[in-house]
């Protein structure tokens, strides 16, 4: 698949169909992949995929607005979900980009790969696709384990594996099964049963870890305000010091910010250097919303996010 | 002091003896995350890790400290220092990169505008660092800027793990009172014992920064930087794990009448962090910022405090740029790049 995917970019650079490429290269070490822009046809050959390809790189096609041409990029199918946004928020028109799908058959955590291998991702050489497991590499020696035990969460509930709105296309998934009994909101569920007060503590002692180094909102494909409410000084909404009072509500502000709008994808929960949760506050905002507004972002072009829409007859009891 | 030794059996009683007198700070794991922190006793400290997520930088320039409170009452104002210690310190296994990062911060902090508040951290603590395990981890390039993972030099006590006891080097009078306290647990090394005990020999990549600087200065206008800075998402990530960034702001919490005054990190890979209140940026795009990091690291800080390069090889911001944004890669270009661009 890399080489039909180098293939397909060298062909676009050289029509000139597009001025850069967005894609997965590996970076300092095996298990670690990094984004890469092609900007040259001769770098194409870095370019790789596979299931360590794990940013979403849908963020980057806004700094590719201002471009005279289109701007490339590989999307798997719940990265698409934020282009199907972005373009429905109205951030970048649909034909500024070339998106190319590829068919993803589930991500690795790499946490979880640590936690099931007992050694360190710095160790792990290869892993590769094949079909219900991956095959890893440690120090020359290939063990199988089920997609189940390393898995990223979002992909035990993928709704499409590949990209339904593309330009071009990779390929076709391989039916695969995950040995999984797990629901899609179990993660929740079981804190949403916590009573309040424990379910406050929960989440004050995850943001006291905060560094506020906002990796979060600048991974996020939502979080595109051209002046965001944290760095605004005038009036200052929240201050900047790392303070447990401030964490807290920088996290509840962003979430706030993006219901009905996160697609799940998952950026946030993987950039942070301090392991917040984040998924999972993010996964409560999408319950509610799919709940009281039968609403999932992302999922198709022709409706519009519940919480920037209205109707005549809204209920207003609180104006 | 002659070199000692000490089993590894009696380490912990060493240190539980140290945290009695002295507030003893070293790594720990919490959720996954390795960081200095104070313990009780040496049984909450993890021996297992290559080294923290936040360098432990942050024990003499903390993310966030109170600097004064302030009351104003009528025409009256009074202000209340903050003390930035309780007691003396010791911080067990910091590793030889960020002990190289402290002399570079000193240079900040201590030379002629002295910080009151960090200067007062870095002399109440004794610094026991502990060398590297061997081999060290792939991303780790500390020797490019002449760091040596196995020595003593700029901490008050170097521990070397070989086998069933570390070696002790205790290189300053702090580190000597230190080995004082933990009587009859240290033994002095056989003449065998001197040549035998050895740790082995660190491997580790040698990028080539022999011209960097110059090299470095001469591509200010390039086009690289453009290119470079495109993957950067501008998040604060690598210099909040970077043992030598010190970039700070100040606020002031609370109502005019009662507050505190704080001072916290900043980034200088912030789209605000060069904005005036003109509303000018020098810095407007991630193209400037990005360009700005690495010059300060090569070029701005070794001119300005007649150092080395201000970066220790810890390899923090490597592995957690989310970006994948690699310093090792940067002086790769640019030690390639040919020529001098036009300027």
């Amino acid at each position: 698949m890399e080489d039909k995917l180098q293939e397909l970019v060298v062909e676009l650079l050289g029509d000139g169909a597009m001025e850069y490429f967005i894609g997965y290269r590996q970076g300092f070490e095996p298990s670690h992949v990094v984004p890469c822009f092609v900007t040259d046809k001769s770098e194409a050959d870095r370019l790789i995929w596979g299931p360590l390809c794990l940013q979403n790189l849908s963020k980057y096609v806004l700094q590719a607005r201002d471009l005279d041409g289109k701007v490339g990029l590989l999307v798997k199918g719940c990265d698409a979900r934020a282009i199907v946004e972005l373009v429905k928020q109205h951030q970048i028109e649909r034909d500024k980009i070339v998106v190319v799908g590829v068919p993803c058959e589930g991500q690795v955590d790499p946490r979880k790969m640590e936690q099931v291998l007992g050694v360190s991702m710095e160790q792990v050489t290869d892993v590769e696709d094949a079909g219900d497991e991956f095959l890893v590499k440690v120090g020359g020696e290939v063990s199988k384990l089920g997609k189940e035990q390393v898995l990223r969460d979002k992909c035990f509930y993928c709704k499409h594996p590949t990209s339904f709105d593309y330009d071009y296309t990779l390929g076709e998934v391989q039916p695969f099964t995950i040995d999984s009994e797990s629901e899609e909101y179990d993660a929740v569920e079981k804190l949403e049963e916590l009573p309040l007060e424990e379910r406050r503590a929960y989440w004050l002692k995850q943001f006291e870890r905060c560094i506020r180094c906002n990796a979060c909102r600048e991974v996020c494909y939502g979080c595109y305000c051209k002046e965001c409410i944290f760095d605004r000084t005038d009036p200052r909404w929240l201050d900047r010091t790392p303070l447990p009072r401030e964490n807290e509500i920088y996290h509840l502000i962003r979430a706030v910010h993006l219901a009905g709008r996160c697609i799940d994808c998952g950026e946030c929960e993987r950039v942070c250097p301090v392991n917040i949760p984040l998924g999972r506050l993010y996964k409560k905002l999408q319950k509610d919303i799919a709940e009281l507004f039968d609403y999932e972002a992302g999922m198709e072009y022709d409706t519009v996010p519940p919480l920037v829409d209205f109707e005549l007859d809204d209920q207003d009891p609180f104006l | 002091m002659d070199r000692k030794k000490i089993s590894k059996a009696d380490l912990g009683r060493w240190l539980d003896t140290i945290a009695g007198k002295y507030e003893l700070i070293g790594p720990t794991e919490d959720e996954g995350i390795i960081q200095f922190g104070p313990v009780q006793s040496s049984a909450e400290l993890t021996l297992e890790y290559a080294n923290s997520l936040i360098p432990p930088k942050s024990l003499f320039f903390p993310p966030v400290e109170s600097l004064f409170a302030f009351r104003k009452r009528g025409e009256e104002i009074q202000l209340e220092e903050t003390k930035p210690l309780q007691q003396d310190r010791v911080i067990f296994g910091i590793r030889n990169c960020d002990v190289g990062s402290l002399s570079l911060l000193d240079r900040v902090f201590c030379d002629d505008l002295e910080d009151s508040y960090y200067r007062e951290r870095r002399e109440r603590t004794t610094l026991i660092a502990l060398a590297c395990p061997t081999p060290p981890r792939s991303s780790c390039f500390c020797t490019t800027f002449g760091i040596d993972p196995l020595s003593p030099a700029g901490s008050d006590i170097l521990l070397t793990d070989v086998g069933d006891v570390y070696l002790v080097d205790a290189v300053t009078d702090k580190g000597e009172e230190l080995v004082a306290l933990g009587e009859g647990l240290f033994a002095p090394l056989t003449e065998g014992e001197e040549k035998e005990l050895q740790p082995p020999p660190v491997d580790m990549p040698q990028l080539d920064v022999r011209e960097l600087r110059e090299r470095l200065e001469a591509l200010w206008e390039d086009e690289y930087w453009e290119k470079l800075s495109l993957p950067c998402l501008g998040c604060g990530i690598c210099t909040y794990v970077c043992p030598t960034c010190h970039c700070f702001d100040i606020s002031d919490v609370g109502s005019t009448s009662d507050g505190v005054r704080y001072r916290c990190w900043d980034s200088c890979m912030y789209s605000d962090f060069a904005l005036m209140v003109s509303g000018e940026n020098p810095r407007p795009t991630k193209r400037e910022r990005t360009r700005n990091r690495y010059f300060h690291k090569f070029s701005t800080f070794p001119s300005r405090y007649g150092t080395g390069y201000a970066c220790v090889g810890c390899a923090r911001c490597l592995v957690h740029c989310p970006g994948g944004v690699e310093i090792t890669e940067v002086i790769k270009d640019i030690s390639a790049k040919e020529g001098v661009s036009d300027r």
